[in-house]
């Protein structure tokens, strides 16, 4: 048993090796800054930066449920705001800590999901589309056009129940946010009948097979087909005529955090023109910041694969959070589809 | 039959090491993507720089270490123990304790400890990733050091009770070192299975305990990258000179 | 001698009930609760999630389940018992060779289940070679599939087959090879009626190491099977991370280490037990 506790202490001197004095814990999404952002912020501030990072939001909730994980910032989706918020996981946002919030774009001052951004602010966002082969017989302009037989066996959809689903929802003309159980039966038929010419249901990973040449075409995340195309001049991008989703990754921090000074500090710099839009560079996504677009070059700012215009972005849809049936309803569904 | 095994065998170790050299192979590709663009030791210049990396590395050992000699202790008291005498309960628990597949024992052990942080001051760290693979090693340790008692004469710890030894001494100067190699062999279980461990790590780990694997797991989801080739091939070679070298040393 | 005994199991003990028994305990207890508006759980109390387990949806999952861990063990045994018996015959060689067997066991198992998504995809290595030659005029679709699963499963699990069939083939008594070949037994016979049936338990030790991980198994299916067929492990996973859904997760997982225990009830009858 001495043996143990002796091996256990050891562990312990090694894990707690600096205090907590003038550290942050930072837990994002992986490759979501510009590699200066970081050291620069430690060296502005004299203080270190634990930068965790995480592949999925899932991850990142299970980590932090408990209230007590240990990380001071996190970047939830959107629609996990409110989840989060009623389970008790966030803190109030002092604005007067957040001077940089005016370099919001417009668009993100008052967001649907927190108007008064008192618990989070927009990071980045991004919408879902189709990214295709120009080799293809066919040129894809629409959700519909994914359903067609000469791409059995070249599609992929994404892994995601709220993204598939809601590409079928689009395609027969309903919300992206249905809760009518009618209406997700229906979708789950479509994608059921759609199986058969699905290569795999995978997410970021198939930046690869498209620039491959194995998959031609793929239901996928603006910033996965900017990497995709930026390998690949074969490749093209489309925002579905018949709707898309939307979603944008937020900074909030967490009630747990006992630095919450820095952290509202961490927020700010982040929202700083210059340090938003070397991320946004860095990153290949679009930035919510109004004022670090206008320093991206011309090229970058008018793509449309990551800023839509106007008529475009006006079809998109933001994700919304899912009351306890409908989730469970979409999760069966997506389980009967898995499994069919 | 003795040619046929051989061809055999020669054919199922190019099996098992194909991914290892496809993987070696690209780790040397100047192009980050899957298409062969030229010779290049960029990715393992970017290697030796990554201080996440190294960080995550130096953390992996230092867990493995820790929780397989935790494990081999335990396991190997516990062996003798139930070899001498059957204990049904102690048995019928840590086979269990096999049967659970990963992500229910992660989860489980996630759950008991939130719910344990919320009578002590302590949060998830290096300790709880080290309590975990104390906790699914030492059922491994346990098949692996039993089996081999059970070929074990018993004859051999009565005659040392015979010339006067005790019950402990019977143990320690007898069985033991004949039952060296077993141990070893099922620390070096022990400390693979740790070092390769994902998805329980990740369920319990910490903000300062990130292990090699869960930053692989990472970097390997943006895609294929030669980086994550870099690395394995750097373990890998690794691992196969140790292997030679502990075979030069067995024949003197 | 009982002070020995029961400082020699204690810490086992300890460490069963503190960090195996207290978590299962709490998962039980998950899995008689409600899921949370937003995820997580609490109360009421009830068997909601039990009930919803009989539906044949997941009826089919587990049957499949059973169905591709038990054939890919299956081939691993068939796989690992002449690599074993090569192993055990080599003489001086044998730890040599049995340390290249554990040797890919050291990279990341993801990194190397994506180096056989890289060997197999369309673009790959194998269908580059067999188009090269003629072989074939279209690629042909190894990667995400059952097939790709079951090789995937297999692949990785191999090391569990081999220890134990060459554990057990290590401890033969080598008289009894002998005795056989002096009856006139041929070497193909000596190796059906001899050393296979005294090497049982340890293939039916192996049997069992291979079979758990493949029943259980979420991330080989779901990178080389392309996320298209639900198998059990899957489905524990999905409740634990997408739906949030813990108290049902918590279901599920009892009811697969259920089936589990169901299978190793079958296959030990003995009084020593498969492995401890």
């Amino acid at each position: 048993m001495r043996r143990r506790s002796f091996f256990l202490g050891l562990a312990g001197a090694a894990g707690c090796t600096r205090s907590s004095a003038g550290r942050l814990n930072v837990y994002n999404w992986s490759d979501y800054v510009a590699p200066e952002t970081i050291p620069g912020f430690e060296a502005e501030f004299g203080v270190r930066v634990r930068y965790g990072v995480y592949e999925s939001t899932e991850e990142m909730l299970a980590k932090v449920f408990g209230g007590n994980s240990g990380w001071d910032v996190a970047f939830p989706p959107n629609s996990f705001i409110h989840p989060m918020l009623r389970n008790g996981l966030l803190a109030r946002l002092r604005h007067e800590w957040l001077p940089n919030l005016d370099h919001l774009d417009v668009e993100f001052r008052h967001p649907s999901w927190d108007p008064q951004l008192g618990w989070s602010t927009p990071y980045m966002w991004g919408s879902t589309g189709i990214v295709y082969s120009r080799r293809l017989p066919l040129v894809p302009r629409s959700w519909a056009d994914l359903w067609d037989d000469r791409l059995r066996g070249r599609l992929t959809m994404l892994d995601d129940p709220a993204e598939t689903l809601g590409a079928a929802l689009k395609k027969l003309g309903y919300s992206i946010n249905s809760t009518v159980p009618d209406q997700l039966i229906e979708a789950k038929r479509e994608l059921v009948r759609q199986k058969r010419l699905v290569r795999a249901y995978v997410n970021a990973e198939v930046r690869d097979p498209l620039v491959a040449g194995d998959v031609l075409a793929a239901q996928a995340w603006s910033i996965t087909a900017e990497q995709a195309i930026g390998a690949s001049p074969d490749l093209a991008f489309v925002h579905p005529g018949e709707g898309f989703a939307l979603y944008a990754d937020c900074a909030v921090i967490l009630r747990e955090s006992r630095r919450l000074e820095l952290a509202h500090k961490f927020i700010d710099y982040l929202l700083r023109p210059k340090v938003a839009a070397a991320a946004a560079r860095a990153v290949s996504t679009a930035t919510v910041n109004g004022s670090a677009r206008a320093m991206l070059p011309e090229a970058l700012q008018n793509n449309a694969v990551l800023y839509p215009p106007p008529e475009v972005l006006a079809r998109g849809e933001w994700f919304q959070t899912m009351p306890a049936a409908a989730q469970r309803l979409r999760d069966r569904l997506w389980t009967e589809i898995k499994s069919s | 039959m003795s040619r046929c095994l051989a061809w055999y065998a020669a054919a199922a170790y190019a099996f098992l090491h194909l991914p290892l050299l496809v993987l070696a192979v690209f780790s040397f590709n100047a192009s980050r993507h899957t298409v062969w663009e030229g010779l290049s030791l960029d990715w393992y210049r970017a290697l030796a720089s990554d201080s996440r990396l190294i960080e995550s590395a130096v953390n992996s050992l230092v867990i493995a270490a820790v929780s397989t000699a935790a494990a081999t202790a335990v396991g190997t008291l516990c062996a003798y123990a139930i070899w001498k005498r059957r204990a049904p309960l102690l048995s019928a628990g840590l086979y269990l304790s096999l049967l659970t597949p990963e992500v229910v024992m992660g989860v489980s052990l996630l759950a008991f400890f939130q719910w344990l942080f919320r009578f002590f001051d302590v949060r998830l760290g290096m300790h709880t990733v080290i309590l975990a693979h104390v906790m699914f090693s030492t059922a491994y340790v346990v098949v692996v050091v039993l089996a081999r008692l059970r070929t074990m004469d018993r004859a051999l710890e009565e005659a040392a009770l015979d010339l006067g030894a005790g019950e402990f001494g019977a143990f320690w100067h007898v069985t033991l070192p004949a039952l060296a190699p077993a141990i070893a062999a099922a620390a070096l279980v022990a400390f693979a299975i740790s070092v390769d461990d994902y998805v329980i790590t990740s369920l319990v780990a910490g903000v300062d305990s990130e292990t090699l694997p869960m930053v692989v797991y990472a970097m390997a989801r943006r895609g294929v990258s030669p980086a994550v080739n870099a690395v394995s091939t750097v373990i890998v070679a690794g691992v196969g000179v140790m292997i030679l070298a502990a075979e030069r040393l067995r024949k003197p | 001698m009982r002070l020995e005994r029961f400082l020699f199991l204690a810490p086992a003990r300890l460490l069963l009930l503190a960090l195996f028994l207290a978590p299962m305990a709490i998962v039980a207890a998950y899995s008689l609760m409600t899921r949370g508006a937003y995820g997580g759980q609490g109360l009421p109390f009830n068997v909601e999630s039990y009930h919803r387990l009989l539906d044949p949806l997941y009826l089919r999952i587990a049957a499949r389940s059973l169905w591709i861990a038990g054939f890919s063990t299956a081939l691993c045994l068939l796989a690992g018992f002449p690599l074993a018996l090569f192993i055990a015959r080599a003489g001086a060689r044998k730890s040599l060779y049995l340390n290249l067997v554990m040797l890919p066991f050291w990279t990341s198992f993801l990194v190397r289940t994506y180096a056989w998504m890289f060997l197999l995809r369309d673009t790959g290595l194998f269908n580059t070679a067999l188009l090269a030659t003629g072989v074939i005029r279209e690629p042909l679709p190894l990667l995400y599939n059952d097939g790709a699963v079951v090789l995937g499963l297999v692949y990785g699990n191999l090391p569990f087959a081999v220890l134990p069939i060459f554990a057990a083939l290590e401890r033969m008594d080598r008289a009894l090879l002998e005795a056989a070949a002096d009856l006139g037994a041929r070497p193909s016979a000596t190796l059906w009626r001899v050393v296979i049936p005294l090497a049982k338990p340890g293939i039916a030790a192996a049997g069992l190491l291979v079979f758990i991980p493949c029943f259980g198994a979420y991330l080989t299916p779901d990178l080389l099977g392309g996320g298209k067929s639900m198998m059990i492990g899957t489905l524990v996973q999905n409740q634990f991370t997408t739906a949030r859904d813990w108290p049902f997760g918590s279901a599920i997982s009892l009811a697969l280490m259920a089936i589990v225990l169901l299978v190793l009830a079958l296959v030990s009858r003995r009084r020593e037990g498969v492995l401890l």
